[in-house]
């Protein structure tokens, strides 16, 4: 399955391999500003769908 | 600080709705009748407008951009507004843009069926059009940044990115995509030739799939699938892994449409390996929205809403793992050009979009109309006549597909095709293309239904136009609030937040696109490959409007199983003149690429006349009028400047000569037809469609013959 991968390439290997790597850095990035959220941000953020202010609906409405 | 009160515009969310459902009524029953001319040429009506050719483009822009884009104004409008606790922007622009939508659909509901085609898949509409779409998308992007600006929330929840993504991406890959040279008003040549054509296009191509079929479904899951399980989406930071990794890895793999064709290797490859590691947000994705229901199972076995939703989030799931095993090229080289991406794209197609659409519509039409659903047994119905349409559309395709490809591959143990004749694999998937009718048809039964409950429910309720909702003002941001964590202040950020969804996307569109649009050694020029002559040019431009480039590829693998059936593989050299390139992404008859002297003219005479004469039980439609109608010549002079400006080597001052060369080679076809007895006058447009025909790989069939 990855032997198409490296055989394959015509000796463009610099491409496969910098857009690897800019992914990767991509990737580790995404990773920290996850680590860095905090829990109170991430419960209220995921409430927004649940609290839209309409005063007609059922939902809770927080003010 | 008070509480202020404003109103949500729920008339705009309707309008949108409706027009969903009418689209998508029209949009499926041109897919069932050109899904049925796979098998009764009769249903092709006889007449040009109704041609397999013509109208299966309408078919897929009435389903894309009529339906699923109607349906994904229908659930941002909504969402965006109780996202942001704001009314939308402008009243008058929502207007605009709902209005300017539907003029676009129809321009293409017109044009379409007129043969006035680009042949670009999925950017078929001509350059006119293409303006209109680019104003009413900045139409559709005011209204929504213009909204999240004076909203009354300061953090933007992660459906609104995936909406700021979609509305930025989209409109790259359309511009990128329609750079066009008007010809006439009804005519443009791509400025992008051959190799470089066929990559923009497959970049655009397979990004419409991920920035209008896919990021403003997942934001419209984000927001929709909590409110209707009334609890939290199961995770969010894995939302936002989720989209930055979709956005980022999405637009890299474009290249796998194009597998085993004279795209440099490194790009095919590129395209392979970011199609395998999209596995991972996809499923992320999924899994995010499969958990949200953690708990709440009981509910989906009474909520036909949230059963809609497990089976479009599992058809998702499906489609997303499926795509990235097509693109291993060892799948790949037997399933592309064949059925089995007619069950992918319909899986993902009637799925995840229509299946969300719908969940969407039942629960959002009761709500703005502050009512109950009419019927819920009925709903139910089209939930299991549905999700029954789907498995009888896609088992017959894929059970087409493999069958087809494997046969196209079979040698005899003596070392020949098994079976040379293409249109015998054709006929042996006939009773598959019967099968896969009735499951489009048992699909669309459904979609009617809806549409009958939907309406019932619209009668019995009242439009709320203007909902009455109360939220706190948005207080200036204080310093003194300064957050640590990045992503936090991102999130309050749009205008940033745009900009560096741009810059995401714009990484792998860079690499991808830019060393073989700008390198010439990409693509080695062949001394013999010369520009069209002007009646090969018309020619083309008809095999154009006819959309013969949806049934016919005109590239050659380098298989044996290829080589053997048509002839030399397809080198980059050939296409450089290709203003569109035609390779076409479906065979559903045999590749054109060598056809060029395989039969006299005569044969394509009576082909195109009756292909039933020449081919027996051939499924392709009669090409008659082509007969009847006279060449246009008009544009002779105006093509040929393009081209030229287009890079086209014609000497200066050819276009003053080029009808006068016109004439001579369509006298000479003229001639060569009435030597088998067939009376044609050479102004006619068969003579055209013929020469072009015939040139077909004569280039390197020029280059072949001095060796020998």
């Amino acid at each position: 399955m990855f032997k198409q991968f490296t055989e394959n390439i015509d000796g463009d290997q610099v491409y496969l391999i910098a857009s690897m790597g800019i992914f990767v850095v991509f990737f580790i990035a995404v990773a920290v500003l996850l680590i860095k959220l905090r829990k109170k941000h991430v419960d209220y953020m995921s409430d927004l769908p649940l609290e839209d202010g309409a005063l007609n609906s059922s939902n809770t409405l927080t003010l | 600080m008070q509480p202020e009160k404003f109103y949500y515009d729920n008339k705009i969310v309707r309008n949108f709705g409706i027009a969903t459902v009418v689209w998508g009524i029209i949009g499926m029953l041109v897919g069932l009748i050109i899904a049925m001319q796979l098998y009764k040429p009769e249903m092709n009506m006889g007449n040009q407008y109704t041609t397999f050719g013509r109208i299966r483009p309408l078919h897929t822009n009435a389903v894309i951009f009529a339906f699923v884009g109607n349906a994904i104004f229908m659930g941002i409008y909504y969402s965006l507004q109780r996202l942001l606790k704001a009314r939308m922007f402008s009243d008058v622009l929502s207007k605009i843009h709902f209005w300017g939508w539907q003029l676009i659909i129809v321009s293409a509901v017109i044009t379409l069926p007129l043969g006035i085609t680009t042949s670009h898949e999925y950017a078929e509409l001509e350059w006119p059009i293409d303006i209109l779409i680019t104003l009413i998308w900045v139409v559709f992007g005011i209204n929504m940044f213009g909204t999240i600006f004076k909203r009354r929330e300061r953090h933007l929840y992660v459906a609104i990115w995936f909406y700021i993504a979609t509305f930025v991406t989209i409109a790259v890959l359309h511009i990128v995509n329609s750079v066009e040279l008007p010809v006439s008003l009804t005519k443009s040549y791509m400025v992008y030739a051959g190799v470089q054509d066929a990559l923009v296009q497959w970049w655009y191509g397979h990004n419409a799939v991920a920035f209008f079929l896919t990021t403003p479904y997942l934001g419209m899951m984000y927001y929709f699938l909590p409110k209707m399980a009334n609890r939290p989406i199961y995770s969010y930071k894995l939302s936002i892994l989720h989209f930055w990794a979709l956005i980022f890895i999405y637009i890299w793999a474009g290249p796998h449409h194009l597998l085993y064709t004279t795209l440099p290797g490194w790009a095919q490859s590129l395209g392979v390996a970011f199609s395998i590691m999209l596995i991972a947000p996809s499923w992320g994705g999924m899994i995010n929205g499969l958990l949200t229901l953690r708990g709440a199972w009981d509910k989906v076995r009474d909520d036909v809403v949230l059963k809609f939703m497990v089976v479009g989030l599992t058809a998702y799931g499906m489609a997303t793992f499926e795509g990235p095993m097509l693109s291993l090229k060892q799948i790949n080289a037997f399933a592309h050009f064949s059925d089995w991406i007619i069950a992918h794209v319909h899986v993902g197609a009637l799925g995840w979009n229509g299946f969300l659409t719908f969940a969407i519509l039942y629960w959002l039409i009761p709500r703005i109309y502050q009512t109950e659903l009419f019927s819920k047994k009925l709903a139910s119905f089209h939930f299991w006549i549905g999700t029954l349409g789907i498995l009888f559309y896609v088992v017959p395709m894929y059970w087409a597909g493999f069958t087809q490809g494997l046969m196209l591959k079979e040698f005899t143990p003596e070392g020949i095709l098994k079976y040379p004749n293409f249109l015998e694999t054709t006929l042996r998937i006939i009773p598959m293309h019967v099968m896969r009718s009735i499951g489009g048809t048992m699909y669309l039964v459904g979609v009617i239904a809806m549409a009958y409950n939907l309406a019932r429910t619209m009668m019995q309720g009242s439009l709320v136009a203007n909902e009455a909702a109360q939220a706190m003002p948005l207080e200036p941001f204080k310093k003194s609030d300064t957050e640590l964590a990045w992503h936090r202040r991102l999130e309050r950020k749009p205008i940033k937040f745009m900009i560096i969804s741009l810059l995401v996307i714009l990484v792998g569109t860079f690499v991808e696109l830019m060393p073989t649009l700008t390198i010439s050694s990409n693509i080695p020029t062949i001394a013999s490959v010369k520009p069209y002559t002007p009646l090969e040019l018309q020619g083309r431009d008809l095999y154009i409007r006819e959309g013969c480039s949806n049934c016919h590829s005109q590239t050659v693998r380098p298989f044996r199983s290829e080589t053997e059936r048509y002839g030399e593989y397809s080198k980059a050299g050939e296409f450089v003149y290709d203003h569109p390139f035609l390779w076409g992404s479906k065979r559903t008859g045999p590749d054109l690429a060598r056809e060029g002297s395989k039969y006299p003219d005569a044969w394509h005479y009576n082909h195109l006349m009756d292909p039933r004469s020449m081919s027996p039980g051939s499924i392709m439609p009669d090409y008659d009028w082509l007969i009847t109608q006279k060449l246009d010549t008009s544009l002779t002079v105006a093509k040929i400047n393009a081209m030229r400006t287009l890079g086209v080597p014609y000497a200066p001052g050819y276009e003053k000569v080029a009808n006068r060369d016109l004439d001579k080679q369509a006298k000479g076809i003229a001639d060569n037809l009435a030597k088998d007895h067939i009376k044609v006058s050479s102004d006619k447009e068969i003579v055209a469609i013929i020469a072009y025909l015939q040139r077909l790989g004569m280039d390197i069939k020029a280059n072949k013959t001095p060796e020998k």
